[in-house]
């Protein structure tokens, strides 16, 4: 009998042992999660959108906006990394939480009619997805000491995503031809929303 | 082999068991956090025998954004717990092989653990290269399972080794034995549908990565329903089971365990339904199911060895 008590007893030390080493890890591994870095606040700046309205930093706030670089007639990688970036505006398509931001590199021939043909080739249908528009100087400026990517403009930018959290803050940058990169992308949006 | 030699090789073997409950929970432990890919190289991580701590420290080619120095480490570790069972385990093997090479019953499973655990390595590089294919990751539990079961048995079969027993003939309790079979089977099928469950889970949340909670369980749909009536009908069969263990003085306690674990695993399962699938619930979830099969295991062996 004494035997017996004495297992019970250590058996149940065992499981809270366990389930306080379970609790310690799960948090740690979340906390770690939401721990992204910070790179900065995006400076302020106001494009066009194709629809017409000024759009720029006071409207991305309040919102997790997955921010690129692009322009319509890019043969190269711009195709791609639209599709992966239409690939995410599908995935995200019943939240109002997650915008998409893709700013035209070459706004002498994008115009925002061609922005918005474009648009729609890539099936958007609402204004979750905004294509932007403005001076080449101020773009320039902005995709260098803004979100601080290198690259001669238009034909060199970059093919990065950039993650920009609710309050204008760039929270990270991935891959668009990398599926672990875009997956890790989706967790750290997911992340991001668990926070708003 | 000398008394002694005996009494070493039970304790080697009976640790060697509890290790592996330990490194089932911790594996558990590892899917749940979400750090199976937190080393994305094997068995180095990151390129390094003891993982960066810093994003600095990375060597050239691994991209800084998919190094999290937590998720690193709780894989690592995983691992180096994985590597000492993995030693325990050859150590059972070399300890039947040097001594007991006649017991055939012993020996032959603790060669077949150590050839199990061998691959069971090598699986988890191939289940961390598939970026945790959901089949993979389950095989990867079934055969951890496989491989606790072995360790019970060599273990039991050692303590009635030192008292002489011998397994009895297989007329002894056959009925019996038959509900432990099948126990044993629905089992194993249910834990191969949790599985699914849990990669149900994980395809809704690639489609629809907004889903938290009971909206994500409201989509998860019919292998959930199977899953909750396979586990009920478990229950049925794990009563009737304690029942006829309860006809048997020397299997009163085990008809009674037999009975509270499934009980504690469906107010687990059930408590993740209303809460909305905590991690700590999935973990338990997931080690007392390697809790069953172990008891199962142990009811099967000890009806062997004795009439009760």
């Amino acid at each position: 009998m004494k035997n017996k008590i004495s297992g019970l007893v250590s058996g149940i030390i065992a499981v809270f042992f366990l389930a306080v080493l379970a609790l310690v890890v799960i948090d740690s591994a979340n906390k770690s999660r939401y721990d992204l870095p910070d790179y900065g606040s995006i400076p302020h700046f106001q494009f066009i959108e194709r629809s017409g309205i000024p759009y720029g930093k006071t409207e991305m706030e309040g919102k997790i906006n997955i921010v690129n670089f692009f322009f319509t007639s890019c043969k190269g990688p711009c195709p791609y990394m639209n599709s992966q970036v239409a690939k995410l505006y599908r995935k995200y398509a019943t939240s109002q939480d997650v915008q998409f931001v893709s700013i035209s590199v070459d706004p002498q021939r994008d115009s925002l009619s061609i922005l918005q043909n474009y648009a729609t080739d890539f099936g958007v249908t609402d204004n979750r997805w905004l294509f932007l528009r403005g001076p080449m100087d101020e773009v320039e400026i902005l995709s260098e000491k803004g979100f601080m990517l290198g690259g001669e403009l238009p034909d060199l930018h970059s093919t990065k995503l950039i993650l920009v959290d609710s309050a204008g803050h760039i929270r990270g940058y991935y891959n668009s031809y990398n599926e672990n990169s875009l997956e890790l992308l989706t967790i750290r949006v997911r992340e991001l929303l668990k926070k708003m | 082999m000398t008394e002694k030699k005996m009494h070493q090789f039970q304790r080697l073997s009976v640790f060697t068991t509890v290790a592996t409950f330990f490194l089932i929970f911790v594996g558990g432990l590892v899917r749940v956090s979400g750090a199976g890919l937190g080393c994305p190289d094997w068995p180095k991580c990151f390129g390094r025998w003891i993982p960066p701590l810093h994003a600095e420290d990375l060597p050239a080619g691994f991209d800084a954004q998919s190094f999290n120095v937590t998720l690193a480490w709780i894989e690592y570790i995983n691992r180096l717990i994985g590597v000492l069972v993995g030693f325990l385990i050859l150590a059972t093997a070399i300890m039947a092989i040097l001594y007991l090479r006649r017991q055939r019953r012993i020996l032959i499973p603790a060669i077949f653990a150590a050839l199990f655990v061998a691959f069971q390595g090598w699986l988890g590089s191939v289940v961390v290269s598939s970026l945790l294919e959901p089949l993979l990751v389950s095989l990867h539990l079934l055969i951890a399972l496989l491989i606790v079961s072995l360790l019970i048995y060599i273990t039991q079969a050692l303590h009635y080794l030192k008292d002489g027993l011998l397994p009895k003939s297989t007329a002894v309790n056959k009925p019996l034995r038959n509900w432990i079979v099948i126990l044993w089977v629905v089992a194993l099928f249910q834990i191969v549908i949790g599985t699914q469950v849990r990669s149900q889970v994980e395809l809704i949340l690639s489609d629809f990565p907004l889903l938290f909670g009971l909206q994500l369980i409201e989509r998860i749909g019919l292998i959930n329903y199977v899953h909750s009536i396979l586990g009920i009908l478990f229950m049925a069969l794990s009563i009737i089971v304690a029942l006829m263990l309860f006809k048997k003085s020397e299997f009163r306690i085990l008809g009674v365990v037999i009975v509270l674990l499934p009980l504690l695993q469906i107010s687990i399962g059930s408590a993740m339904e209303i809460f909305g699938i905590p991690a700590l619930l999935q973990v338990f979830h997931l080690w007392v199911a390697s809790l069953i099969i172990g008891v199962i295991l142990i009811i099967f062996t000890q009806l062997s060895y004795t009439e009760g």
